[in-house]
């Protein structure tokens, strides 16, 4: 068996352990590179499908950090999202039109937001954490609707580049989705990244080995925000328009879970790949089925956790075929 | 580490006592623990061998007394810096990381444990490496611990104990379901350890290991200290006998020695050269 030397191997350029296949992840930083492209095919709808792909996987790797990483299930990242774009709004008022500074801000008052929320959210376990993360998700769209200073229900414009220059909206989301995926490789390598395991796999035991629970769940949670909240400050900039029911809408935040659900939730490449087969899918949907095309999201979620509960990317390391596969299913199920 | 003075005491346990509802699984439990010493906790099952481990190593805050090391009240320190002050344990139903590899397992504790803020990552891995040598686990290092056999997750309990470098490891029942071989490895890497400086308290079943290893001997029968002293002594203690084999045992002992001693007697009032 040459197993040990390879794990070294991988081991030392950084993969393997709980960054996942490092196939997957080669796999991730081509499709990458090759969405640099997408501005130069001049298509309007085509650049704006791809943008919201970038935006759901950043979001999508924003919940693996709670979710994937620390198993916390959380259905309140949408807050921080509209809480991101509220920043770009608040910021335009401001006459301050700069990406950067939108990004920056909007990444700075979601993990506030998130640490703040967390010091109390955190101290919940299993259901209960998230039925708490949903109520805040739906009490930040409520008191966003009904701050005048904010634009209550009828929402902020937001003024934008004009069209010559509108792929700035594009390279800035890809920009945005690159460090979600860098941030996520670097931590899973990281002492931060076992951490969070570890109080996944078992809180109490990761406790007596030194790892102070509250500290790393506030931390995971924190950098969770952030990403989506990047997201957020960008899409708001972008869409040039924002209210309550667009900042907060449930689709981002359901879309995330299930796009990391089924590239594979806990691994560097799983959220990417989970984003960029079911945006895409779901765009053709809703051109060819308008009335139908929600119903394709549930179908998607029961297959997922019946049939690959570990993710499409779990498929690039698993040995042996469909018959390894159908093993691990009735595995599952004893 | 150099062996310290004999004399220090590491650990101070004093009238414990501890309450689960209307039971007092603990009661005015008192012992010093010698830094660098072995003491081996031993009773019958249910006698609170566990729940003073808890209560030791901080799971647990004690309905009465306290557990005072190097000067702290350990009821005192949140569970994730009892590590840091020294103080490893492992447990009986042993806790791996299921889905992280064996080797992750022990890295953790070398990341998070008291030294972990001084090792990068790979130092801690290379750590990790080293004790899974020592507790002989390194040929399934890169398995997932969920793959593991149950002696193999005890000895990942101890690797991952002894990689928070402990002055203190507590060690509950590491050597049940070991094999005769297996288990005097396990003394021969206890040993190994207490020499370099660590102060050990064992938990175990086997009377003839913990005889072997253990300087000191603490006797719990329904969570009280009926005895404590050096080992044969102490299981020599009619006390300990009759908690362990029951009153009657020990009355039947008792009679059996009356009928002896009047055997003897017998013998002497009759000689032998009586008999044909």
């Amino acid at each position: 068996m040459t197993r040990p030397s390879t794990v070294a191997t991988l081991r030392r350029i950084g993969l393997g352990g709980i960054t996942g296949s490092p196939v997957a992840f080669a796999v991730v930083l081509v499709l990458m590179a090759l969405l640099l492209a997408v501005p130069f095919a001049h298509n309007g709808y085509v650049e704006t499908t791809f943008r919201y792909i970038l935006m759901y996987a950043t979001m999508a790797y924003g919940w693996n950090m709670i979710g994937g990483y620390t198993g916390y299930v959380s259905f309140g990242q949408v807050a921080f999202f509209g809480i991101g774009a509220y920043c770009s709004a608040v910021l335009s008022t401001m006459k301050i039109d700069n990406l950067f500074a939108d990004v920056a801000l909007a990444c700075v008052v979601a993990a506030a937001f998130a640490i703040l929320i967390g010091l109390a959210v955190l101290q919940l376990k299993g259901h209960y954490f998230a039925i708490a993360t949903l109520g805040v998700g739906l009490a930040v769209t409520d008191i966003v609707s009904n701050l005048d200073a904010l634009g209550g229900t009828g929402g902020m414009n937001i003024s934008q580049v004009d069209e010559a220059h509108f792929s700035v909206y594009y390279y800035a989301m890809w920009l945005v989705a690159l460090g979600a995926i860098l941030a996520t490789y670097f931590i899973a390598r990281s002492k931060l990244g076992y951490a969070f395991v570890a109080i996944r796999e078992n809180e109490e035991a990761a406790a007596v080995l030194g790892i102070n629970p509250r500290r790393y769940k506030i931390a995971a949670w924190a950098i969770s925000a952030t990403m989506a909240g990047a997201a957020g400050a960008v899409f708001a900039a972008a869409n040039g328009h924002l209210e309550p029911s667009i900042a907060f809408s449930p689709d981002s935040n359901i879309f995330p879970i299930v796009m990391a659900l089924l590239g594979g939730i806990g691994t560097v490449a799983g959220p990417f790949i989970g984003a960029v087969i079911l945006a895409g899918v779901n765009e053709l949907l809703q051109r060819y089925f308008v009335n139908v095309h929600t119903l394709f999201f549930g179908a998607v979620i029961v297959l997922v956790v019946l049939l690959l509960p570990r993710g499409l990317v779990w498929l690039f390391g698993l040995r042996g075929g469909a018959r390894a596969w159908l093993k691990s299913l009735t595995v599952n199920k004893a | 580490m150099s062996a310290p003075a004999a004399t220090e005491v590491a650990l101070r346990i004093e009238n414990i006592g501890m309450r689960f509802g209307g039971l007092w699984a603990l009661s005015e439990v008192s012992f010093e623990v010698q830094r660098g010493s072995v003491v081996g906790l031993i009773g019958p099952n249910g006698s609170g061998k566990t729940t003073l481990m808890n209560v030791i190593s901080g799971v647990y805050k004690p309905t009465t007394g306290e557990v005072t090391y190097a000067g702290k009240r350990i009821a005192d320190v949140p569970t994730h810096e009892v590590c840091h002050l020294g103080i490893a344990r492992t447990f009986q139903v042993v806790k791996p990381f299921a889905s992280l590899t064996v080797r992750e397992n022990v890295a953790v504790g070398a990341m998070y444990g008291r030294s972990g803020g001084k090792r990068s990552t790979r130092a801690s891995f290379e750590r990790a490496q080293e004790l899974l040598e020592i507790v002989g686990l390194s040929r399934v290092a890169d398995r997932p611990a969920s793959d593991l056999t149950i002696p193999d997750r005890k000895r990942l309990e101890v690797a991952k104990a002894l990689a928070l470098d402990p002055d203190v490891l507590l060690l509950d029942e590491v050597m049940a379901g070991l094999n005769a071989t297996e288990v005097d490895e396990a003394l021969e890497l206890l040993r190994d350890v207490n020499r370099r400086g660590v102060t050990l308290i064992v938990v175990e079943h086997l009377m003839k290991a913990i005889v072997s290893i253990s300087t000191t001997i603490v006797v719990l029968a329904e969570g009280k200290k009926i005895a404590q002293g050096a080992p044969v002594a102490v299981l020599a203690s009619p006390q300990v006998i009759e908690a362990y084999l029951g009153s009657r045992w020990v009355k039947r002992q008792e009679a059996l020695k009356q009928i002896e001693a009047e055997r003897e007697h017998a013998a002497r009032v009759q000689p032998p050269d009586a008999r044909p």
